[in-house]
């Protein structure tokens, strides 16, 4: 791992990794994977499952140790016998982990008898915080998913940590627990709190993140502020008559460029995603009018959730309608955009 | 310290605890209702009569030890899994190390809430063992005059710390057995194999058995009020009393350094 002498960024990112590693047998996890979290932000670390999400969470919290590469927390290195550095991090790691015979509340206790010293005011506080405060003498076995993992994020927060860690926070949360969770993380990183969230919920992330990180197959697969993601990632979904679709997509193409027209199938048939600028969404409307064909809708834009399966080489895995509804507007408005040649497009599987 | 007296509390709240306690006074009670039922074999006096010795004081002391430490070195050996193995398995230990706590300190001080307990339990089930054999002394009309006997008595305290050392080792030997398994379930079970395993393999081994953690933890407090001594030499080929404590010592440390390290240097991957 790291020497101390040598940080991964230079010490100015809350959190970096640098070329990790990782194999469980010939399992490979990581495979140099390259982090740079800046201090202060909510983080969205986005992979499908077995990308190597849970894996990097469990060598950031020293519970796992790299086969190559290097870690820095809080701005110096962080491996072997650096466990102290953990104290000023909080994480919830694949799930809330509590003794079901203790109540909330003697859970935390017992919890905030490890690591950093903690307060019992302070247990108090953040039972009151994650809405606990009413149930906190019931035992956890008693408690349902989204309760413990309100207790979960409450452990979290015990040391009052400078970079928080949460695998897959949402889990079990209804709406108004997201929301109370998202309000939470967002108030913390206003507080220059690093916030570093794993989550298959993309809407939940592109509301809540600052910067993302998608990672698959063990490595970085792209990094940055949401908005610039997105806006790199832009495309136009137009609308035309079924029986148009064809000379429609050939119209586009010419206005776009090759490769850039994807036409979906099944239920979304009739929508065509053209992946370009969405600024010249106008000039695209304009060359079907002029090729006789109008367009009943245009839609600008991407998601992070398209952006998200392309980028990762997924694909929905259910309710599409079978193979030939794989199609890029399978999502609906604003889905993937396909990097098909206009007429059968596949999502990459 | 915290780390201790967190255990504490929560060993203090853990069914298992009275589960594991209760059960070993459940047990002793039935021997010593077996016992007594023996006494009543008017058709095999010599088989009543042995059973008489058993309720007999001084040496029922011994007896009463001898079933707490069988009974209990069994019972404490799952104890010490289920408190173990459970850190594994609901990935309480992920929580700590997470936190920053270091794994060797956790896992010692797991082990000395475990130990403590245990403690507390031999006790408490010495107690209520004594208390039952008194009951079956009156129902067979054994004197209780040996009960008193100074010199039994004063040897307590070290029979104490014997049947301590014995159960903390059978403890520590579950507490490693489940580190190792990283499971409670595995813990308990491989445990209990290797307890009925190396008293099947005594009767074939004996001279090499008496080596062993279990064979060694009853050979610790045998032989205490003498004519037990009597009593339990008919279980087998027997280390020395004295003899076993540095073997049992051997086996504890070991186990907790086997708890230790292996925790120590685990990947903590559920």
């Amino acid at each position: 791992m790291a020497e101390a002498a040598s940080t991964v960024s230079g010490g100015s990112f809350a959190l970096a990794t640098e070329g990790l590693a990782k194999r469980f047998g010939r399992q490979v996890a990581l495979d140099g994977l390259d982090l740079r979290v800046p201090t202060g932000v909510v983080y969205g670390f986005l992979g499908p499952n077995g990308a190597g999400k849970t894996t990097t969470m469990r060598i950031l919290t020293g519970l796992v140790r790299p086969d190559a590469g290097r870690v820095e927390l809080l701005g110096r290195p962080f491996g072997r016998g650096d466990r102290r550095r953990l104290f000023d991090v909080g994480a919830l790691i694949e799930g809330p982990a509590f003794y079901p015979f203790l109540s909330g509340r003697e859970n935390l206790r017992a919890l905030a008898a490890t690591g950093a010293p903690t307060s019992r005011t302070r247990v108090e506080d953040l039972l009151g915080l994650v809405n606990l405060a009413d149930r906190a003498g019931d035992k956890v076995s008693g408690y349902s998913l989204g309760m413990k993992q309100r207790l979960g994020i409450a452990a979290a927060l015990l040391s009052d940590p400078k970079l928080l860690l949460l695998d897959e926070p949402a889990n079990g949360l209804d709406p108004a627990g997201i929301a109370g969770m998202r309000d939470t993380l967002r108030a913390l990183a206003a507080t220059g709190t690093t916030v570093f969230v794993s989550s298959h919920i993309l809407s939940e992330i592109q509301q809540l993140a600052d910067v993302v990180g998608i990672i698959a197959r063990g490595r970085l697969v792209r990094e940055g502020p949401v908005e610039d993601l997105l806006r790199a990632a832009g495309t136009v979904r137009v609308r035309v008559d079924g029986t148009e679709v064809a000379a429609a997509g050939g119209i586009l193409e010419v206005a776009a460029g090759p490769g850039t027209v994807a036409a979906d199938h099944g239920p979304e048939a009739g929508w065509l995603t053209v992946r370009v600028d969405p600024a010249r969404s106008a000039e695209l409307n304009r060359a079907l009018a002029s090729g006789g064909i109008f367009a009943s809708r245009v839609e600008v834009g991407t998601t992070l959730e398209a952006l998200f399966l392309e980028l990762t080489g997924t694909h929905p895995d259910v309710g599409s309608g079978g193979p030939e509804a794989r199609g890029p507007g399978a999502g609906g408005p604003g889905a993937a955009p396909s990097t098909g040649t206009g007429t059968v497009p596949g999502w990459p599987s | 310290m915290r780390l201790f007296r967190a255990n504490l509390g929560k060993l203090r709240r853990r069914p298992a605890s009275w589960v594991t306690f209760l059960l070993l006074v459940g047990l002793l009670a039935l021997l010593v209702f077996f016992i007594v039922v023996a006494t009543r074999q008017i058709n095999d006096p010599q088989t009543a009569l042995g059973a008489r010795q058993f309720v007999t004081f001084p040496a029922a002391y011994e007896l009463v030890l001898q079933l707490v430490l069988s009974l209990g070195g069994l019972l404490a050996v799952t104890y010490g899994a289920a408190i173990a193995g459970s850190e594994w398995t609901w990935g309480t230990l992920k929580a700590a190390v997470a936190r920053g706590e270091s794994r060797v300190l956790y896992t010692a001080a797991g082990y000395a809430g475990v130990a403590f307990f245990t403690w507390i339990g031999v006790v408490g089930a010495f107690l209520a063992g004594v208390a039952v054999t008194v009951l079956a002394a009156l129902v067979v009309g054994a004197p209780l005059d040996g009960m008193t006997d100074v010199e039994a008595l004063s040897r307590m305290p070290e029979l104490f710390a014997r049947a301590f050392l014995a159960v903390s080792m059978n403890a520590a030997l579950g507490f490693a057995i489940a580190t190792v398994a990283r499971s409670q379930i595995a813990g308990i079970g491989v445990g209990i194999g290797v307890f009925f395993l190396e008293g099947v393999a005594s009767v074939f081994l004996p001279e090499v058995l008496k080596w062993f953690p279990f064979a060694a933890a009853g050979a610790v407090a045998s032989g205490t009020f003498g004519q037990g001594a009597a009593i339990s030499s008919g279980l087998g080929t027997r280390l020395d009393p004295d003899v076993a404590i540095p073997v049992v010592l051997a086996w504890l440390i070991g186990s907790v350094a086997v708890a230790c390290l292996w925790t120590e240097r685990a990947e903590i991957n559920g």
